[in-house]
């Protein structure tokens, strides 16, 4: 009876450190996109300069809810996401929606999308500043997305909905050997 | 006989190697460069929503015109609606008109049309089928705006304002423009850069 007990405690255990932190298919725990935090300016530039340290490539996708080509190409973002975190690559999705729509907007398209990279929320007062901190002849069309190797630099970027097979050809040449 | 065989196979290798090297190198990344600030706009035609061609020059008002490339469904574009409608409304009297343009692959003539009914947009509307003038213009996102004088010089492209949410408004770039070209001076702030949704194109 005792022995009885003791497996059946620890079978509840089991199942509920399984699931307190699940675990994708390849170890890696799942980011937790149900508290997307906000970020200003200043988040932006960090995120960007990264903590040199950090020698993952980058790679940033700018989208909104209200951008439909966002949407679409969302899909196809949660995939590469999903192939490429355990080679070493670090993916943050920068959403511009508005701050008021994150928790009826954002996390419920996150959900529905299954995503697990990060994400943050631009909010600033004027884009301006923030589009030419990315790129100086961006105009602020979405989507648009930066893939940055482990010095900063960009060896990647695209404007409008990407061909998924050029994005991962852009990131194989960066974690290529790093598996 | 041999030998000429190889040779063809291997030419002819090559030539497929080189026809799927230029047909993979084609992104729409790529998009034609915007005319620079002081450029001369050229005229061009294109056919209104409901399919009547007007010249950019008969459009044109005595002191200038503001092109505006817009969306029917773009949530970007339409939160500008009423400024838009506004600044045609206040501008016509001064000279400048405001002409739209959808150069979206995505949103037919009739969209057009039922969307400025629907959205009580007054000012011509003209539909870029092909996106050429969006090409000519390197517009890539809706809304963009670009304002031409009455020398068909290019003075200002860019944003409408900072903000999609009227609360949040600080900066009035293209009506500071407009209003700098009306007065005579030169116009300070030549464009700004805002979010929006990335023209559609059929090419």
């Amino acid at each position: 009876m005792r022995a009885f007990i003791i497996f059946i405690g620890l079978a509840l255990a089991c199942s509920f450190a399984g699931v307190a932190a699940p675990t994708q298919s390849n170890g890696a725990r799942a980011a937790d996109t149900s508290n997307v935090r906000e970020i200003d300016l200043e988040g932006l530039k960090k995120l960007i300069q990264r903590d040199p340290k950090d020698t993952r490539p980058l790679l940033i996708n700018f989208w909104a809810t209200w951008c439909d080509q966002c949407r679409e190409e969302f899909p196809d973002l949660v995939k590469i996401d999903a192939d490429y975190r355990a080679k070493g690559l670090n993916f943050v999705a920068v959403s511009l929606d508005e701050i008021g729509d994150v928790k009826t907007k954002v996390e419920p398209f996150l959900k529905e999308m299954k995503a697990r990279m990060s994400v943050v929320l631009l909010n600033v007062k004027d884009a301006e500043p923030a589009i030419h901190t990315v790129d100086p002849n961006w105009q602020g069309d979405m989507p648009a997305t930066f893939l940055y190797d482990k010095d900063g630099k960009v060896v990647f970027k695209h404007f409008g909905r990407i061909n998924p097979d050029e994005l991962r050809g852009a990131i194989d040449k960066l974690v290529s050997g790093k598996e | 006989m041999k030998k000429q065989y190889a040779v063809s196979l291997f030419l002819a290798s090559l030539l497929i190697i080189a026809f799927a090297a230029i047909a993979g190198s084609g992104r729409n990344n790529d998009l034609p460069a915007a005319p620079a600030i002081g450029a001369t706009i050229e005229d061009f035609k294109l056919p209104d929503a409901g399919g009547v061609e007007h010249s950019l020059k008969s459009l044109t008002g005595k002191n200038g015109a503001v092109l505006i490339f817009i969306a029917t469904r773009c949530p970007v574009s339409n939160a500008y609606n009423d400024r838009m409608e506004a600044l045609a409304q206040d501008y016509k009297a001064k000279g400048i008109n405001v002409i739209g343009i959808n150069s979206n692959v995505t949103e037919p003539a009739s969209e057009v049309k039922s969307h400025a009914a629907d959205k009580h947009l007054t000012f011509t509307i003209l539909k870029d089928d092909g996106n050429k003038i969006a090409d000519r213009f390197g517009a890539a996102k809706t809304p963009e705006a670009y304002v031409i004088d009455a020398n068909n010089k290019l003075v200002y492209h860019g944003r409408i304002d900072n903000a999609q949410n009227t609360a949040n408004i600080t900066a009035n770039d293209l009506r500071d423009a407009l209003n700098e070209m009306i007065a005579g001076k030169q116009v300070s702030k030549t464009g700004g850069a805002a979010f929006g949704c990335s023209i559609k194109r059929a090419s």
